[in-house]
């Protein structure tokens, strides 16, 4: 490939196709001549023809575009931000939220809430958490500064209820424990990037 | 036709044909809507409605309950009498038009041996009856713009005036040509003239074309529904309309266009003679059908058009072609002879 | 220490290049400090003698490596504060640090505010180069508020430190770890010191001093303030909050005269309740120590109250025909002036039992000496070599007198003579060069006049004092007069600055007006400076603002205390009014500092600012009286919000201001002879409040948990039984026998932080009762 392209220094012609506009006409004779053209020309007939080939695309070549929410429903992202879950440990099916409360400190609509409590376990105990969606504008950074991959963001995206406290409690947010086999890993901000374990210093253990 | 069958018309026959025609009309206008969603939404790949009834066909239904307990809102400072009076005026009209109009062959009812002309009133200047008729349906959105004390309303009032009374006069120049040719206002001549399987729209297509055209505007119909363009005026004349005064707008709209696509197939395409094995009723309904369909197929193609567009193209472009048109039907007419 | 900060003694040092000025004789650590130089420490407190624990210290003064907090300044001295070898140092000691430390700081409660965290990132220690076995340490409860897991513990001994060199408990100490010994090879690996602390590190662990697994001491929580990582802290607040979360409120503790400096730490309740709460009592403990009712008794806000219109309508009526006032030292300056106002414009008189007593003794002395306060304030106690202490119960009465005392004894290696008929175990532990005198209830003119003996230039008494010196106090107060001569001369030794603590026996005794021209006698004479602690909270302030009576008759309001119609913060009288943690306004303390609180709890019902607008006359707010104290009698006419609140980093207080103390004519001064049949025998009661209740708000705070009993010596309660009938000679009381295992002798004491027991009247004007007691 020669360097001819990167010689042309003319940024903003290359590589556009320029549509031959007509100039208005402004003699009386001009403006004639348009019409007729116009009039003779078939692109009126050109737009009915589109149509009329989309039917029949719609209705018989399976061209329908139509989604049948909510019956279909089209995949999202992973990295989407719906209504928050907290995520149980596959292991043991504990709660993986230690409660150290970054989630509740870096909310910027100050939307979180958590009481904690020192348990029978000696264990730092979450009592109860809450996330008010009045205020959450679903910014991701709770998920994102969660150091347990505790709080994540579901794919859960049709929240309407009769109220919103529906959602809002840590009961309502957490996997259910029967449910925790169907437990999906969150990608977006704030997960594991696939290259952790290089980013890694080990430590030595004396055992 | 000839005089011999003019007794035939009874009084009880003439109500008889009223209800009937006001019955199938409006309910044909109702299913129009359903049909119009499904076509434009095929057009568009979509689906439409589907969901009331198989294929949604209940839609219809649907709307119209929706439509008569929908509250029914007069403004405060509305001419309220005006008001409620006005759409009643737009489907008056649309269904006054059609009494003069033939839509079938006429026919001899079984076993009672009733024979029936499947007109309602076959006054000998039908034409001129439903031109007449569909030119003072202006009043209706005419007054029902001015009379909701809205300016969308007014602005849509004073739309509905230039664009129905410039389009009138090229609706009869256009079909000027014809009357020319057949020498009568009776649609029952017209379609007779047209018995030999000869249409019309063969001897007179640019007439056929602007007056199709000036019958988009006068059923307010896209690309020239500049009254109730939503990206303009709100709604325009309908704005403070709602439930079934609204209604009566849309029921007349429909049936306006029912009766162009009666006179474009009675006119210029062949009427209800029978086209070689098809019959001459199962014909027209097809044409008045394909009319339709035409209507809402032009709807999904085309953009609208500006109101000075439109003006233009009145008064610069199809008023002095119908007068041409008109003039060298004329002139060919004096050489025939 | 006990220099005072004069040009002359300021020596010029040179750090990183720069030339600062500093007190001779001081750690270098602090000179940097007060010259805001970062120099990294952990283990080293200010106020308290260098622990050596951390090493981190480290810098290098003349070419010479040496820790920051043990090395004075000398002129000229040229300090480096990092060379590569001290840095390497530092570094492998943070690395030594963060072995085995869990990295769970998500859920420990120092929550960012961790200094192994700071200098970890500080250091930028990125890698850890070391490794040892760890040892299984369970996280124990030591007292009914310490809390502590070893785990965490980096056993940089701050609190052993603080409890030995501030407290005086020394209730906790370093213990054997067991578990896994350093590998040798580490020593020729790593830097000197870093190998050296990490061999102490690894055997240590911290644990009560008694060897069993709960501390005996006051429970001041000073240890959970100094911990540097989130090994101590208080049970209470163990993982329900993060240090982030918390709004700090600067105040003043009003448990007792000490007036230190706090912050209320509140947040939200719960997620239910969002009524603030206070979560934690915090201190700038480099500078101030708190006590176990300051640190711990802080939830004894009234949260009932509301704008009771009716009830505010009867408090008025209430007001208009009130003869009496009846109110205690819990309360502001600003009130102390409303109700000053008040009796200027309604001719009501004013009763405040503990005020009074302070008032007439702080009078008799200025009248003696000329001057209308007290000479010393406690950080000036704590800063002589030599304290004395007379007629305080030191332990019980005011945390600051006695950590004065301790603190003397252990950093200034100073000396302490202590007079109390009630006997004490802890006090001897303070220090080796400390003399008691277990004396006669009866006998503090006995003890002025032996210290006036030891320490006043024979020839500036008046002859009222000097003819009563004769006789041998020693044995009159109860010592051995041989041993205590030798242990005299040495307690003498190189000393420069003394100081004497009276307390509060002196103000209710019997013979006040004497005892107070002795003080000034002895001042006069001598270089004994004195200071006086004021019974309660704000008597001093109180003493000051208010003309208070001595007896009155008739409709008695009485605010928190008992009375015919009763204003009451703690939620139980006829009108609510606000507790000290819900309030702003000033409170005058022991150093004569008039200080700032702030208001850290809401509080929705009626002030005494309102009810003073509508019987007399008042501003809108209480904190404009602030400006009205009476300039008089040593306050400044300064408007409340510009009053400082805060420590700067020499160590120097900007909190309020000072009183000034006005100095007049001084009268002749004429002793009365000290009678020795005054003494009190038989079944002897003391009024002595338990070591962390002061009054009903302490005792309405859910963490302190010393109840109202008959507090007696171990001996003493094996006599009583368990449960007793005290029976004064103006009536009786049933309590509970509890054993005070530091109490000494046959004195029983009986606490009076329960208003509602109206305990002084018992008492009678007197700390100390003849009574019989009854086993029932």
């Amino acid at each position: 490939m020669g360097l001819e392209q990167f010689k042309n220094r003319n940024v903003g012609t290359q590589n556009y196709k320029t549509l031959d506009l007509d100039h208005t006409p402004v003699t009386g004779m001009g403006q004639f001549k348009q019409v007729v053209s116009r009039t003779f020309k078939p692109e009126l007939f050109v737009g009915l023809w589109v149509t009329f080939r989309e039917m029949i695309n719609a209705l018989f070549r399976g061209k329908m575009h139509t989604t049948q929410y909510p019956f279909e429903k089209l995949p999202i992202s992973p990295r989407y931000r719906a209504i928050h879950e907290m995520l149980r440990l596959l292991e043991s099916g504990h709660y993986r939220c230690i409660g150290c409360g970054l989630c509740e400190k870096i909310c910027i609509s100050n939307c979180i809430t958590m009481d904690t409590r020192y348990d029978e376990n000696q264990r730092k105990e979450v009592s109860e958490y809450t996330i008010n969606f009045g205020r959450c504008i679903f910014c991701g950074y709770c998920a994102e500064v969660c150091p347990e991959l505790a709080i994540v963001h579901g794919p859960r995206y049709e929240t309407a209820s009769e109220q919103r406290a529906s959602f809002s409690l840590f009961e309502d947010m957490l996997t259910p424990i029967d449910k925790l086999n169907l437990q999906q890993e969150y990608q977006g901000f704030g997960a594991v990037s696939p290259n952790a374990d290089e980013n890694i210093k080990k430590t030595p253990l004396a055992y | 036709m000839d005089a011999t069958h003019l007794p035939e018309v009874t009084a009880a026959g003439v109500i008889i044909k009223a209800v009937l025609i006001l019955a199938v009309v409006s309910a044909i206008a109702g299913f129009g809507t359903y049909i119009e969603r499904k076509i434009l939404a095929f057009m568009q790949r979509r689906y439409g409605p589907q969901h009331v009834g198989p294929y949604g066909l209940l839609q219809l239904i649907a709307d119209g309950i929706k439509l008569f307990t929908k509250e029914d809102i007069i403004p405060q400072h509305a001419n309220k009498i005006i008001f409620a009076v006005a759409p009643v005026i737009t489907a008056a009209t649309a269904f006054i038009a059609l009494a003069a109009v033939p839509v079938f062959p006429d026919f001899t009812i079984p076993f009672i041996d009733v024979y029936v002309p499947s007109i309602a009133s076959d006054i000998n200047i039908g034409i001129l009856f439903v031109l007449g008729m569909m030119a003072a349906g202006l009043y209706g959105p005419l007054l029902a713009g001015m009379a909701q004390a809205n300016k969308w309303g007014i602005i849509g009032s004073a739309r509905t005036a230039i664009q129905f009374l410039s389009y009138e006069v090229v609706t009869g120049l256009s079909i000027l040509a014809p009357i020319m040719m057949v020498g009568s206002l009776s649609f029952v001549d017209f379609n007779d003239y047209q018995a030999d399987g000869t249409w019309l729209v063969v001897y007179q297509p640019v007439a056929f074309i602007l007056f199709l055209i000036a019958g988009f505007a006068e059923t307010n119909r896209t690309p020239f529904d500049l009254l109730e363009h939503e990206a303009e005026v709100i709604s325009g004349y309908v704005t403070e309309y709602s439930g079934m005064r609204w209604g009566l707008f849309f029921i007349g709209e429909y049936a306006n266009m029912i009766t162009i696509g009666v006179i474009a197939s009675v006119v210029f395409l062949g009427g209800y003679n029978d086209f070689w094995i098809i019959p001459g009723w199962l014909m027209i309904i097809g044409k008045i059908a394909f009319s339709f369909f035409f209507m809402l197929w032009v709807r999904a193609a085309w953009p609208h058009v500006r109101p000075d567009q439109l003006m233009w193209l009145c008064w610069k472009v199809l008023m002095p072609l119908a007068v041409i048109n008109v003039v060298i039907t004329g002139i060919v007419i004096m050489l025939a002879q | 220490m006990s220099e005072v900060q004069t040009v002359e003694n300021m020596v010029s040092i040179t750090i990183d290049g720069v030339e600062y000025k500093a007190k001779e004789g001081e750690y270098i650590l602090n000179a940097a400090r007060a010259n805001d130089i970062f120099i990294p420490a952990i283990c080293y407190l200010t106020r308290c003698s260098p622990t050596l624990a951390c090493r981190i210290c480290l810098v290098e003064a003349d070419g010479k490596q040496v820790y920051s907090c043990n090395a004075k300044v000398k002129e000229g001295m040229e300090i480096t504060v990092s060379t590569p070898d001290i840095l390497a140092e530092r570094r492998a000691m943070m690395e030594v640090y963060d072995v085995n430390h869990p990295l769970q700081c998500g859920v420990c409660d120092q929550s960012g505010e961790c200094e192994l965290q700071n200098y970890t990132l500080e250091l930028a220690v990125d890698s850890q180069s070391y490794t040892i076995q760890d040892t299984k340490r369970e996280a124990t409860n030591w007292s009914s508020v310490l809390h502590y897991d070893p785990g965490l513990c980096i056993v940089c001994e701050r609190c052993t430190t603080v409890c030995k060199d501030m407290i005086g408990d020394a209730a906790i100490k370093t213990t054997k770890r067991g578990g896994a010994s350093l590998d040798k090879a580490w020593k020729d690996e790593m830097p000197k010191d870093a190998y050296a602390m990490w061999n102490k590190l690894q055997k240590s662990v911290i644990a009560p001093s008694n060897g069993t697994e709960h501390t005996n001491c006051s429970d001041c929580g000073e240890c959970v303030a100094v911990c540097p990582v989130g090994a101590l802290v208080s049970r209470d607040f163990v993982y329900t909050s993060n240090a982030w979360d918390l709004k700090k409120i600067p105040a003043t503790c009003a448990h007792c005269s000490s007036g230190c400096q706090i912050y209320y730490e509140t947040k939200p309740a719960s997620i239910e309740d969002r009524t603030e709460k206070i979560f934690r009592v915090t201190n700038e403990w480099n500078y101030v120590s708190l006590c176990g009712a300051g640190r711990f008794g802080y939830d004894f806000e009234n949260r009932t109250a509301t704008k009771d219109a009716t009830a505010f309508a009867a408090t008025i009526e209430a007001f208009k025909k009130a003869k009496v006032i009846n109110f205690n030292s819990v309360i502001t300056n600003e009130e102390a002036l409303m109700l000053q106002t008040l009796k200027e414009k309604l001719g009501v008189k004013l009763i405040n039992r503990e005020a009074r007593a302070f008032q007439r003794f702080l009078g008799f002395y200025s009248e003696a000496s000329g001057q209308s306060l007290y000479t010393l304030d406690f950080k000036e106690v704590m800063a002589s070599d030599f304290v004395i202490s007379v007629g305080s119960s030191l332990r019980n009465d005011n945390p600051n007198a006695r950590y004065a005392f301790n603190n003397v004894q252990k950093l200034n290696k100073g000396a302490g003579l202590y007079f109390h008929p009630v006997g004490d175990t802890l006090v001897p532990t303070f220090g080796k060069n400390i003399e008691m005198f277990t004396h006669k209830v009866g006998h503090e003119e006995a003890a002025l006049l032996f210290i006036i003996k030891l320490f006043a230039d024979q020839d500036k008494l008046p002859d009222s004092v000097k003819e009563q010196l004769e006789s041998d106090f020693v044995e009159l107060l109860g010592g051995d007069t041989a041993k205590f001569e030798k242990a005299f001369e040495k307690m003498m030794k190189k000393k420069e600055t003394f100081s004497l603590m009276v307390g509060e026996d002196l103000y209710f005794h019997e013979k006040a007006e004497n005892l107070a021209k002795l003080i000034a006698v002895l001042e006069a004479s001598s270089e004994v400076k004195v200071a006086m602690i004021p019974p309660k909270t704000n008597s001093l302030g109180v003493a000051l603002i208010c003309d208070l009576d001595d007896e009155a008759e008739g409709y008695t309001i009485g605010y928190n205390e008992s009375g015919d119609f009763k204003l009451s913060a703690l939620g139980d009288g006829d009108l609510d009014m606000p507790a000290m943690n819900q309030q702003e306004g000033t409170l005058t303390n022991m150093h004569k500092r008039v200080t700032p609180t702030n208001a850290a709890l809401e509080y929705n019902g009626y002030v005494l600012n309102d009810i003073i607008r509508e019987v007399a006359s008042a501003p809108k707010e209480t904190i404009m009286w602030t400006e009205h104290l009476p300039v008089s009698k040593g306050f400044k006419a300064v408007e409340f919000d510009s009053l400082p609140n805060h420590y700067t980093n020499d160590g120097v207080e900007h909190r309020g201001y000072l009183l000034e103390s006005i100095s007049r004519e001084a009268k002749e001064i004429s002793v009365d002879k000290f009678d020795d049949s005054n003494a009190l025998e038989g079944e002897i009661a003391y009024r002595c409040n338990p070591q962390r209740q002061f009054n009903d708000f302490s005792d309405k705070a859910h963490q302190i948990f010393e109840g109202f009993g008959l507090y007696a010596s171990p001996a003493k309660a094996e006599t009583l039984g368990s449960k007793v009938e005290v029976e004064f000679a103006n009536g009786k009381l049933t309590l509970d026998v509890i054993v005070d295992e530091r109490m000494e002798g046959d004195i029983v004491a009986i606490p009076d932080f329960k208003s509602a027991e109206n305990i002084y009247e018992l008492f009678a004007g007197s700390r100390y009762q003849t009574v019989t007691i009854k086993e029932v």
